[in-house]
């Protein structure tokens, strides 16, 4: 009988984990995959409830807008809104250029950066909906564009990086 | 008046040796062509389709990548440097004054904080009874006030300013060029 049984080992007596080595093998790290970057279903929401909504915030103050966008993201978990993702959007640089007083040269004035930052949230029930806006803006700093609409596959699309090969073989055979 | 040089769109008239608009190149078999030809271009043709198929194939096999974002990509001129600022010593008294401090500023945040979710509460509630009082007085209106607005987004609000814009100020001449850096896959 005693042939038969597999690991039959007590765990009170001295014998128990005889025969384990996996412990003193060094640890492997299982092997990275890149994930491929696909689009998450856009839900249309009830009647009642609105779909995907974005949040997006705008200015060329980066501290600034995070902090914001950092301060919605937890008012909504603090809600119990679901957070689908909240993510930033690719930098923009601006030059501005202004033309002196007595001149007709163009001088550099001054480079911009802005930055936007998105909270992408689901389930907001129509009759909270205006009190998240109220709340929202209450708090809203200086500088900061704020946007709220629907989420949609354009939106998701400009995260994407262009292929204009794609796009040009694309062309040639329709 | 149409200037000379713009292509003529209107079909040749007269030239009934043309199939299409479209291949404006290829026309009906003229008896003195040879056959070798045709067979080679047709030939040709579909070597060319599917090496663009093929082509098609391998860069829609690549999946699409996220621009990167400029804002988490620390530039490298601030890790190479060996520059280390040494900060002064503070005094305990300065030091006693900042933690006095931070306890004001931890106070007055958390008064903030409960003030909000206090007029949050206070929304939400009388929301509920008028709600409550709507479908008392007429089940429809109160089915209509449930559903959702389709005229609320999208909503859009620029932040408060410090100031007010200046009357009567006449900004230069100027304009903003985008030079934000274009990535392609």
């Amino acid at each position: 009988d005693a042939f038969l049984s597999f690991q039959r080992s007590y765990r009170s007596r001295p014998t128990h984990g005889i025969g384990k080595f996996k412990y003193l093998l060094p640890k492997e790290v299982p092997k990275k995959r890149k994930e491929k970057v696909q689009m998450k279903e856009i839900s249309a929401g009830t009647e009642y409830q609105f779909g995907d909504v974005n949040i997006q915030m705008t200015s060329y103050d980066l501290c600034l807008v995070e902090h914001f966008a950092q301060y919605v993201h937890r008012l909504c978990n603090r809600l119990s809104i679901r957070v689908n993702e909240s993510y930033a959007m690719p930098t923009k640089t601006n030059e501005v250029l202004f033309m002196e007083e007595r001149g007709s040269k163009m001088q550099l004035d001054a480079v911009l950066t802005t930055h936007q930052r998105v909270v992408q949230i689901r389930g907001l029930s129509s009759t909270f909906a205006p009190i998240l806006l109220e709340i929202i803006q209450s708090s809203q700093p200086e500088g900061v564009h704020l946007l709220m609409k629907q989420h949609t596959e354009a939106d998701f699309k400009s995260r994407l990086k262009s292929r204009p090969e794609l796009e040009e073989l694309l062309a040639e055979m329709s | 008046s149409c200037s000379s040089w713009l292509p003529q769109r209107v079909p040749l008239q007269g030239s009934h040796w043309q199939s299409s608009l479209l291949e404006l190149r290829t026309s009906l078999p003229v008896r003195a062509q040879p056959k070798k030809k045709k067979k080679v271009d047709v030939k040709k043709e579909q070597a060319q389709k599917e090496r663009m198929k093929k082509k098609l194939k391998k860069l829609e096999k690549a999946a699409p990548e996220l621009i990167p974002i400029e804002d988490f990509i620390t530039p490298l001129k601030y890790s190479e440097s060996n520059r280390v600022r040494s900060l002064p010593a503070l005094s305990p008294e300065e030091s006693e004054r900042r933690v006095l401090l931070l306890k004001k500023w931890c106070l007055f945040k958390q008064k903030q904080d409960e003030a909000e979710k206090k007029a949050i509460k206070a929304l939400v509630e009388s929301q509920q009874e008028a709600l409550k009082e709507l479908r008392l007085e007429s089940e429809e209106l109160y089915e209509a006030a449930i559903r959702r607005d389709e005229g609320l987004f999208p909503f859009e609000r620029e932040g408060p300013s410090y100031t007010p814009p200046l009357p009567g100020y006449d900004p230069p001449e100027g304009k903003c060029i985008d030079i934000t850096k274009v990535y392609t896959q």
